[in-house]
């Protein structure tokens, strides 16, 4: 009553206090009063607040929109009263007050919506005042759609759009939305699907039809845009975009309209154009980011449409994007996966069942509700259908297939016909927590027997649910990943003692539930029935604190109980189904026919009924109470028992396949629930438990290869396969082995399918492999033919694409990283792609292994030893395909190989008995292989062992090990892979030079490359110089080795080394020469051209022990290059070497030539010869010889050169070269020289009278001279 | 002021930053933000960018880069621009991480592809508050000299919008004044909060 006065006082002030703060601080405290106070209370006063509207001040309005809006969703119905003031204030003269009015009114509406939609479900009617509300908030929106259509405020009329946008949303079925979740956020919005099944207030099919007219209302905005402002063209636009993305069912619509929408932009004055055109862009590049089917399929439509308007670019880039994404979301995935994986084999040992089921049915439920699963006692008594059909003792193993339920410890079977199984302890003073797991929805199952194993053991089930709350973090843990989740005993297992047994009626066992409610011992019954569908987790979930929490709200209770029987009619119907078409051949109640399970269907609602005020009644009544009239009340409309009805063969498959189609087809959630999950667990065990011909797994293929790209189809085939696995591996004999069988047909449809329907670069097929519990034989051969098999056939039909092959490498690595157990065979398909003979094949195989793979220690070896046996078979000419042999696939596989062998298995790495036969054959095929072995079969052979080279440098050894024995062609494919592998080592090549420094015999050749290479971009190292230089001064004599680093060393360094070099071939001393001419950029050339010639003519053939022909033919290559030993370098050459003492060997000889190169030169050469007089050159007899060719050969240039000789040297010289004399005589007769020269001269040209003698002096030795001088050019 | 604005471009660094710490000195309620997934400054060749994430304080880049290489970074402005912007606010922040800092009422962009991010990332998000935002994009060279043009451009628009009754019922006549008196070509769009 205070604060009511209180609030009453302070309403008061905030009305007519003349301080407008003094007035808004009242109203706040005021309205903190009315929201802690109860809500009827509150009610009184909201008459009060409602005269606030009236309120001169636009703030004080302002104020009470929000607090109306506050207290509308905490008391909703009691508001009534307050709506029409928001309705008033719509048309409130402050358009900030109207626009405010619009957003609380639109809240509210929402939330009325959600909260009509809750309480018929929850208690199948709703409140009068709630009804009210709904009444007033229609009125809201016919305003509100005035508004947007009437001339006013544009602030408001944007709002009002984005009210018939939402308005549109909440009433447009969003059942296949597969973004729904993305596009709206975390928020579970009330949307129309959820009245699906009727409503008393809601009419679903009007309020449809109703959002259908609205969006007629918006697209008619488009139809006189000219009339309107831009932003309000651009918000229509903008609102249709997102009606059509949330909402696909419209996408159709809007997209049509939006295409269509070309306003006539002449007339309008106002709008900005641009924009407008703007916003049909972002609308179409949004829809082009939707991956909905049916959005998708229009995107050639959006791409034509955005490039008309010039946004080609973007509308690409944005495909990029999403297909990016998807692409980054599925590798997320897998990823995710594997370290999920890591994590759950770590705790799989921890005997986790009915934490992992906890779990599992906790996250169900609270997906189901959408909010806090509310408290309930435990008791869901009577639980019929939860139960094996326990008449026929010995057809346990076949119950198994029934019913998926097979407690560990079969208990004593009762034949009871409804066993009463509940007991609510929990309130009755008992420490002890009563756990019973139960699922009601199936007590309408036309099987009534109960058995119900459980334990008394005290205190048991105590420490059970203990357990089962220790582990949130299980909750989080996906539960598929179990492969044991699925495995309908872990209810029984729960249990885990010793379980007491069930009496053979109802009535025996009474006395003796009360016996133990009367002593009120803390006996404990975890009666745990099978879950029979997963959907029902029911009290598993409980808790103790939940339990014992509540026991003096009953009606709560009932209603979280009844909200969530509510909440699953579909799975429930669904489940029935299973009943009957599964039971055939069994036990009593089958009654099996078409008829009845429609009965039943519509019986469904009724029954949940009757079960819940079981339910209530249970909560207040005794045990014994209880158990007696549940069974009257559920069993009303079954039909009487046993009755069994044979069916067919036909007819029992009709049926069955009648219900894997229901359940396939009648697949509809309800809104906030994920019922996906049972439907697949459903499906799950129904494959496995009938007969699964093959109508049905084709049925089922064709439905998940269409449901795949949302994921869903994914989810399902796990399930079924993880249940198969289960069955494989938990079941008693027989029927695993069936199990098997099946698992394995329906892996390699889907597989099959998933390859035929999607294009290569979908990854469904490579995560359905990763992710599937075991990975049998045959799905690995299919792998095979992906990857190898498809394409080997390359003369035959087609080829398969690349793209195919990628796909299959992709999910072989995947396999490999993520399946240990198949690692091996994976493996090999890789390592058989890495010597694939087509060239791209084996790249991208080379690439995974050698990049990917290699990388993982524990292959590692295995590929290196493939590797490296193919590298020795190449050597040793073993063509063989053989290489798996000895990484240990099977023998099988094996076999598979060696048939497609296309010569002689290697028979040495086959260690078993048949070498000996098969040597005689082997040696056969050495021969023919040796002689046919072709490059690019050496080269399929060695790249793979070169491509992991490149990862590790030390097994280049084995290279250059093997170098030396290997044939042509394997060279060859060497020297083509080694340039590759320097490039790719890089500068770090540290383990090169290892190698260098001790290279094996006969790789003389392979070093020479390797060390070409490795100088060819890059200046060598320091390391690798000194690395070189020491091998040249120890190992390897051989100067070819230095040539590569020739353009690295100084001057100092080569000169002792020239003589060396100018030995080698003459080839080999070009390519040297070039080296050294080169030099590098850092040093220049370490010798010059000059130097080089110097050089050349230094060398002394005794001393360097060479032979002169060597050192002429060295002579010969420089001045063939007569671009660089140009007249100017064999000048400055010459010019250096003529005063060198003694006077190189070869002076003369190289004088010669230069002259008969360079004509040009004769004047520098005759000032050389003149040189060469003043130095006495008749001293030298083999330069004299020269000196005398040479002379006669520049003649009549050296004329005067001659004349300079002493006369008895001219006279021996023209003895030998008898015709200059004639000439010479001319030459010197002439008058200013003859004055010039002396008397003895004269005297020897016979130009004196007394020439007589010289002239027989000359004619005594002419052969002579002619040989002589033959023998000093060629010395 | 009545509005809140936002500034955004692609790193928060040059554009966007230019805009909020005009706007701020004029009192104007204003945040910044960048749509990239990273900020990028530019390094030493086209090829190799400093890369940042964002929440990286300005004062860090600035320390970073002045380590690396003091001369490049002042001389291609670089080290003066972080410095202004470390005394605007602490780090650049993404605009599609800022829910938390509430709804604004004018978001200006200052590149079309920005202006793309900034309404797509608004139409992923819950539009529970039925709160009206304006988009605007100004095109604006990513240079230090167009920056400073775009800032005082985008304080004279923040300022016409600022002097109407309602920008919704003007945003036409806003955009074509603006338009001819600075010849500049704008953009804009509507979203909801």
């Amino acid at each position: 009553m205070a604060s009511r006065d209180q609030a009453l006082s302070l309403l008061a002030a905030a009305n007519t206090h003349s301080d407008l703060a003094v007035k808004l601080s009242s109203l706040k405290q005021a309205k903190d009063i009315l929201l802690s106070v109860e809500p009827s209370l509150a009610a009184e006063l909201f008459p009060y607040l409602a005269e606030l509207q009236f309120s001169p001040e636009n703030l004080v309005r302002k104020m009470l929109v929000k607090i109306i809006e506050e207290i509308g969703l905490k008391a909703m119905e009691h508001c009534s009263v307050l709506i029409p003031v928001l309705l008033a204030f719509m048309k409130d003269t402050d358009p900030l007050v109207a626009r405010q009015s619009i957003i609380s009114c639109t809240h509210i509406f929402c939330a009325v919506l959600e909260e009509m939609a809750l309480q018929f479900r929850r208690r199948g009617k709703v409140e009068h005042g709630l009804e009210e509300l709904w009444l007033w908030m229609i009125k809201f929106k016919d305003a509100v759609f005035a508004i947007a259509m009437e001339p006013g405020y544009v602030g408001t009329k944007l709002l009002s759009l984005k009210f018939l946008e939402t308005y549109i949303l909440l009433f447009t079925d969003d059942t296949n939305d597969s973004d729904k979740l993305v596009a709206e956020g975390n928020r579970q919005l009330f949307n129309v699907s959820w009245l699906v099944g009727g409503h008393p207030v809601l009419d679903p099919v009007a309020l449809m039809s109703d959002a259908d007219r609205t969006l007629g209302i918006l697209l008619d905005f488009l139809q006189s845009p000219s009339n309107l402002p831009g932003s309000l063209t651009i918000v229509v636009v903008n609102c249709l975009a997102a009606i059509a993305r949330k909402r696909p069912l419209h996408y159709g619509t809007v997209l049509s309209a939006l295409l269509d929408f070309s306003p006539n932009f002449e007339a309008v004055k106002v709008c900005h154009t641009a924009s407008i055109l703007y916003s049909l862009r972002t609308a179409f590049l949004g829809f082009l980011r939707c991956t909905h089917p049916v959005i998708f399929e229009s995107r050639d439509r959006l791409l034509r449409a955005l490039r008309a308007m010039n946004a080609g670019d973007a509308a690409d880039q944005v495909i990029r994007q999403v297909d990016k994404m998807i692409k980054n979301n599925e590798r997320a995935s897998r990823e995710s996966r594997f370290s999920r994986d890591d994590q759950l084999s770590s705790q799989l040992p921890v005997s986790g069942d009915q934490l992992r089921k906890r779990s599992v049915s906790l996250d169900t439920e609270e997906l189901a509700n959408g909010h806090e699963v509310s408290s309930k006692r435990i008791c869901y008594g009577p639980n019929i259908s939860s139960t094996v059909p326990i008449q026929i003792n010995d057809s346990e193993e076949e119950s198994v297939s029934v019913n998926g339920h097979l407690p560990k410890n079969p208990p004593p079977l009762s034949r009871s016909g409804n066993l009463p199984v509940s007991r609510p302890i929990g309130p009755v003073s008992s420490p002890a927590q009563v756990v019973v797991t139960s699922a009601p929805t199936n007590s309408f199952s036309p099987v009534p027997t109960a058995h119900v194993p459980f334990s008394a053991t005290n205190g048991l089930s105590l420490s059970d649910t203990s357990t089962a709350n220790n582990s949130p973090a299980d909750a989080k843990r996906d539960p598929r990943r179990d492969p044991r989740r699925l495995d309908p005993r872990r209810a029984a297992s729960s249990v885990g003692v010793p379980s007491i047994p069930i009496t053979d009626d109802a009535g025996a066992m009474e006395p003796e539930f009360d016996g133990s409610i009367s002593l009120s011992k803390p006996l404990s019954l975890p009666v745990v029935t099978s879950v029979e569908s997963p959907a029902l987790p029911m009290s598993n979930s409980e808790t103790d604190d939940k339990a014992i929490e509540n026991p003096l709200v009953p009606e709560s209770d009932q209603v979280s109980l009844k909200e969530k029987i509510f909440s699953k009619p579909e799975d429930a119907v669904p489940s029935s189904e299973v009943k009957t078409s599964s039971d055939h051949g069994l036990s009593p109640p089958h009654t099996v026919d078409e008829d009845s399970v429609a009965s039943k269907l519509s019986d469904v609602e009724v029954t949940f009924e009757a079960h819940t005020s079981a339910f209530m009644e249970l909560d207040q009544h005794s045990p014994a109470v209880s158990n007696t009239s549940i069974p009257e009340e559920t069993c009303q409309d079954l039909p009487q028992l046993p009755i069994y009805i044979e069916l067919t063969e036909e007819q029992q498959r009709n049926v069955r396949k009648l219900a894997v189609e229901r359940i396939i087809e009648s697949y509809k959630p309800l809104p906030g629930t994920d019922y996906s999950w049972t439907r697949m667990a459903l499906l799950a065990r129904l494959v496995a438990q009938i007969d699964a011909d093959d109508d049905i797994v084709v049925m089922l293929q064709n439905h998940i290869v269409l449901d795949y790209q949302l994921q869903k189809g994914h989810e399902l085939v796990l399930h079924i396969l993880y249940h198969l696995h289960s069955l494989v591996t938990l079941d008693s004999a027989g029927s695993s082995s069936y199990a098997s069988a099946l698992y394995e047909k329906f892996l390699l449809v889907v597989a099959k399918s998933l390859l035929d329907t999607f294009p290569a670069s979908d990854k469904s097929f490579s995560r359905l492999l990763g992710e599937v519990p075991v990975l049998p034989e045959s799905a690995l051969t299919l792998l095979d033919d992906l990857c190898y098999r498809d394409v080997l056939d390359s003369h035959g039909k087609e080829v398969r694409d690349g793209e195919r092959v990628t796909q299959g490498l992709g999910a072989v690595w995947g396999l490999i990283l993520g399946r240990p157990n198949n690692r091996q065979a994976c493996l090999d398909i890789a390592l058989k792609c890495a010597v694939h003979s087509q060239d791209d094949i084996r790249a991208k195989a080379i690439r995974l292994v050698a990049n990917k793979l290699y990388q993982l220690n524990y292959i590692a070896d295995n590929i290196e030893q493939f590797a490296t046996k193919m590298i020795l078979s190449a050597v040793d000419q073993r063509t063989s395909d053989t290489e798996l042999s000895q990484s240990g696939s099977t023998d099988q596989r094996e076999g598979e190989v060696g048939s497609q062998e296309t010569s002689v298995s290697g028979s040495q790495l086959s260690d078993t008995g048949n070498c000996e036969t098969n040597t005689a054959r082997g040696a056969q095929g050495v021969v023919q292989s040796a002689s046919t072995m072709s490059l690019s079969e050496a080269q399929r052979l060695v790249s793979l062992f070169f491509a992991l080279c490149t990862q590790k440098p030390t097994l280049l050894q084995l290279v250059f090990d093997i170098y030396g024995r290997a044939p042509k062609t394997v060279k060859q494919a060497v020297h083509r892979n080694i340039p590759i592998l320097i490039r790719a080592l890089g500068s770090s090549y540290s383990e090169l030079l290892r190698i260098i420094s001790d290279p094996p015999e006969g790789c003389e050749n392979l070093l020479m490359l390797v060390l070409q290479k490795l100088t060819q971009e890059t200046m060598p190292s320091a390391d690798l110089i000194a690395t070189v230089k020491h091998l040249y001064e120890t190992k390897l004599k051989d100067a070819t080795i230095l040539i590569p680093i020739l353009s690295s060393l100084s001057k100092n360094e080569v000169l002792p080394i020239f003589p060396r070099l100018v030995g080698l071939p003459i080839e080999k001393f070009q390519m040297a020469l070039a080296h050294i001419l080169q030099g590098s950029a850092h040093t220049g050339p370490a010798l010059t051209p000059a130097e080089v010639l110097v050089a050349i003519h230094d060398i002394s053939p005794e001393k360097d022990g060479l032979a002169l022909k060597k050192i002429t033919d060295a002579c010969s290559a420089c001045f063939e290059q007569r671009t660089v030993f140009t007249q100017q370098v064999l000048a400055k050459a010459l010019n250096q070497m003529v005063d060198q003492t003694p006077l190189p060997l070869l002076f003369m000889r190289t004088v010669i030539q230069a002259v008969d190169a360079f004509p040009t030169l004769v004047d520098f050469v005759m000032e050389l010869l003149s040189k060469l007089v003043s130095r006495q050159v008749w001293k030298m007899p083999k330069l004299w010889v020269g000196f005398l060719k040479c002379v006669s050969q520049t003649r009549p240039h050296s004329f005067r050169v001659l004349l300079q000789l002493p006369p008895p040297l001219l006279e021996s010289a023209l003895n030998k070269h008898a015709n200059l004399r004639g000439p010479l005589a001319t030459y010197a007769s002439q008058p200013s020289i003859k004055t010039s020269l002396p008397r003895s001269t004269l005297a020897v040209l016979g130009l004196l009278n007394d020439s007589q003698t010289q002239q027989h002096v000359t004619s005594l030795h002419p052969s002579e001279t002619s040989s002589s001088v033959h023998g000093a050019n060629l010395t | 002021m009545k509005f809140r604005y936002a500034m955004v471009c692609s790193s928060n660094q040059n554009r966007s930053m230019e805009a909020h710490s005009l706007l701020k000195r004029q009192g104007f309620d204003v945040s910044s933000y960048g749509t990239g997934s990273h900020v990028k400054l530019p390094g030493p060749s086209l090829r190799e960018p400093n890369v940042y994430d964002f929440g990286t304080p300005y004062k860090q880049m600035f320390d970073d880069l002045r380590r690396k290489d003091p001369d490049l970074y002042k001389r291609n402005g670089i080290l003066p621009m972080l410095k202004r912007n470390s005394s605007v606010k602490l780090a650049p922040q993404r605009w599609q991480e800022n829910a938390a800092d509430g709804s604004f009422d004018v978001v200006l962009s200052f590149e079309e592809k920005v202006f793309d991010m900034v309404i797509e990332d608004l139409h992923n998000r819950d539009q529970a508050l039925m709160k009206s935002v304006l988009v605007i994009n100004l095109e604006v060279k990513d240079n230090h000299e167009e920056a400073a043009i775009g800032g005082r451009l985008a304080l004279d628009l923040c300022q016409e919008i600022e002097a109407v009754e309602s920008w919704e019922d003007s945003i036409d006549e806003i955009i074509a004044a603006f338009e001819t008196k600075h010849r500049r070509k704008l953009l804009y769009s509507i979203s909801f909060y």
